[in-house]
């Protein structure tokens, strides 16, 4: 009893002790049953962290849900990124550049007519009733004005109006304007490729990329180089525009054409349009007559039907053809334009450009050797290259004899010159069909799906027969026989076709050069469409006077640029294989 | 021994916690630094391409061709001006004594580069025909 009071004097510790101290010592305690305040306190703690996690969330979801919205309507309407495209030589053709869009958010608009007011009084090409139908939608986004100038924007800008603000967009620009119109093609206002490379572009996956929401930015993407040649394009496009105007033509195109590689070194076609405002690019008149106009080649196709002789090993270039009247079939007559009324080597056949000869010819062969000669060299079918545009050539349904003997002359076969070019590039290059591209490569990746399709003798001759155009008096290419470049070269002249039958004035006539004959490596080719006989053409239209002396020029200007060295003697042997033969022509 | 040890951990965990928020806030402003020389670089790119685009527009051919008709007292090149350069003439004879001196010792080699025959003729044989 006596040391009762001293049993315990920790649990005799009196309440009022009771106090911060202890407490905390209750936090520390180990024991499970004495641990609930620690407990207590814990959940306390977690409780105010979730519900304050719980109240940011809310005050998230109820304040910035506008704006995101207006973000992810934005960046679907925003237009995209391209690629520059630029020339063989590096040469910028169309690029991107930054331009501010002016866009509206009609749901935050408080005074709609003030604000129709305000922007129309600033942006005064603006459609105001157009404008307050855009502002009265319930749409989060709407565009305002695309595309607006430095001083716009600050106008627009200390206008104030709430709800209205201001999206940096890519704008397509083509510094040349017109220069490559055709090739380039245009993208419209929402950086879409709609012709041209530029929709090539697109469809190679560029568009895909962006639809499933990647946001490409400019610095990803490769420039496209093109086999265009800047300079050359614009040489070519300038003397076409002379030619035009001088020969009071319709219309006129011309190309170039890399035989060994295949590359289109330029393509014009006028009238054209320009890309950074193509009102008027969609006109019936202003189509790339390059690659989608379908026409009768005339005399041009006279090399295809040589080609096809020589190689066939039924003629060498030594046979005789009979010109000494017109040739019969049925009720119809074919006769010559230069008539010469004698028996004609191969050769003359060519220089003359007789339809008597080259009809026989292809008679010789037979329809269904013709139809397979031009089936191989890509003429009956459509030609695809990197351009989306393209044409399908017009064959006739029923393909008799007459159809031969007329298409063997250029007339009753329509295809798109690019199509007769790289035939033409074909015979003369030693006889590879290589499919033209738009896209820089070299010889090797062009040999990979060049296909041999006559012999390397048969190229020879028929680079002999368009030296032998050019060089011999008689020829009809010699205005295009520049000195020191050793030009040979094609005249064609095809009636056009007015109201079902052929028009003894309205004349569609062609010139195809290649430079230089004895090792080409460039075709020129020019159309015209109507020609007109001015003062010092005597009165003719033909190709001669009118396409000839234009690929003259063009050829003039345009080799130094391509590098093709002058030479002023002429080659020592340039046909062995001919004097050997001991061709017409040859001494 | 305990007393001390507590007073070490506890001075550690101090110590590494200020470093642990020193880093972050390195990382803030080295983060926001990125940032701005991103944005600042992305403005650099899209003056260029701006400039770029600029330049092209006035280095076109045709407004080249436009004011170089307008301004200057050129004309057009003639086939005949183009030359290579094997085509240029031999370096003429040395004048100076010293170089005959040496050459007479033996010690001037022949400096004489080959030259193309078949370029000599400059006058053409082939004329453009009138157009």
């Amino acid at each position: 009893m006596l040391h009762e009071p001293h049993l315990d004097p920790k649990a005799k510790s009196p309440p009022p002790a009771r106090s911060i101290l202890s407490h905390a010592r209750e936090l520390f305690r180990l024991r499970l049953d004495k641990s609930t305040s620690r407990v207590s306190l814990a959940a306390l703690c977690f409780a105010g962290l979730f519900s304050v996690i719980g109240g940011r969330l809310v005050q998230l979801a109820v304040t910035s849900e506008n704006t995101s919205e207006v973000r992810r309507a934005a960046s679907s309407e925003i237009s995209a990124a391209r690629p520059d495209i630029v020339d063989r030589n590096g040469e910028i053709l169309a690029t991107d550049v930054k331009m501010v869009s002016v866009f509206a958010e009609p749901r935050n608009i408080i005074d709609k007519d003030e604000a129709v007011e305000l922007l129309t009084a600033v942006l005064p090409d603006l459609d105001a009733t157009d404008l307050r139908n855009k502002l009265n939608t319930k749409k989060g986004f709407v565009w305002v004005k695309r595309e607006i100038t430095p001083r716009q924007q600050a106008e627009v800008h200390r206008l104030g109006i709430p709800g209205v603000g201001f999206l940096p967009e890519n704008k397509r620009v083509y510094p040349n304007a017109e220069a490559a119109a055709h090739v380039l093609g245009f993208a419209n206002v929402d950086n879409v490729g709609i012709a041209g490379i530029e929709k090539y572009i697109d469809s190679m996956g560029l568009q895909d990329l962006n639809g499933a929401g990647f946001n490409i930015s400019a610095a990803d993407l490769k420039p496209v180089q093109l086999s265009i040649d800047l300079r050359v394009q614009h040489a070519l496009r300038d003397e076409l525009m002379k030619g035009m105007t001088k020969f009071k033509a319709k219309a006129t195109a011309g190309a170039v054409l890399d035989v060994n590689t295949g590359e289109v070194i330029a393509l014009v076609s006028l009238p054209d349009y320009d890309p950074n405002n193509p009102v008027d690019a969609l006109d019936k008149d202003r189509i790339n007559r390059i690659n989608v106009g379908v026409f009768e080649m005339g005399s041009t196709f006279k090399a295809l039907t040589v080609a096809m002789a020589l190689d066939s090993g039924k003629y060498n270039i030594n046979s005789t053809l009979d010109a000494r009247s017109g040739l019969r079939y049925g009720k119809f007559t074919i006769g010559d334009y230069h008539a010469t009324h004698r028996v004609l080597t191969v050769p003359e056949v060519f220089i003359h450009s007789s339809n008597i000869g080259t009809a026989r010819m292809a008679l010789g062969i037979g329809v269904e050797g013709h139809k397979a000669f031009l089936r191989k060299m890509g003429q009956l079918t459509r030609l695809d290259t990197e351009l989306p545009e393209s044409a399908l050539p017009i064959i006739p349904p029923r393909w008799g004899e007459l159809n031969t003997m007329t298409i063997a002359f250029g007339h009753g076969l329509a295809v798109a010159p690019l199509q007769a070019l790289m035939a033409v590039g074909a015979l003369v290059n030693g006889g590879m069909l290589i499919k033209p591209t738009f896209l820089k490569r070299d010889e090797e990746q062009a040999r990979q799906t060049a296909l041999q399709v006559i012999k390397p003798e048969t190229s020879e001759a028929m680079r002999y027969v368009m030296r032998l155009n050019a060089s011999n008096p008689a020829g009809s290419a010699g205005s295009a026989a520049i000195a020191g470049f050793f030009v040979g070269g094609k005249t064609g002249t095809a009636e056009k076709v007015i109201n079902g039958r052929y028009s003894k004035n309205k004349n569609f006539t062609t010139f195809t050069a290649v430079v230089p004959a004895d090792k080409p490596k460039y075709v020129f080719l020019t159309i015209m469409d109507e020609p007109q006989a001015i003062e010092g053409t005597y009165g003719f239209s033909t190709a001669g006077w009118n396409a000839g002396p234009v690929t003259g020029n063009v050829i003039e200007r345009v080799a130094p640029l391509l590098g093709i060295p002058p030479r002023f003697e002429p080659p020592a042997q340039p046909f062995p294989l001919m004097s050997r033969l001991n061709a017409w022509g040859t001494h | 021994m305990i007393k001390l040890l507590h007073i070490i951990a506890i001075s550690a965990l101090i110590v590494s916690a200020g470093y642990a928020y020193s880093i972050k806030y390195d990382t803030l402003y080295y983060a926001e630094q990125v940032a701005k020389l991103k944005s600042r670089t992305q403005r650099e790119r899209e003056a260029i391409a701006v400039l770029q685009a600029e330049w092209q527009y006035l280095d076109r051919p045709d407004r080249l061709q436009a004011a170089a008709d307008q301004h200057l007292d050129l004309q057009p090149l003639k086939i005949q001006q183009l030359a290579r350069l094997s085509d240029l003439p031999n370096r003429p004879e040395r004048e100076d004594e010293i170089g005959r001196k040496l050459e007479a010792l033996g010690l001037l080699g022949p400096t004489a580069t080959p030259k193309d025959r078949s370029n000599e003729a400059r006058t053409p044989s082939t004329q453009t025909p009138r157009r």
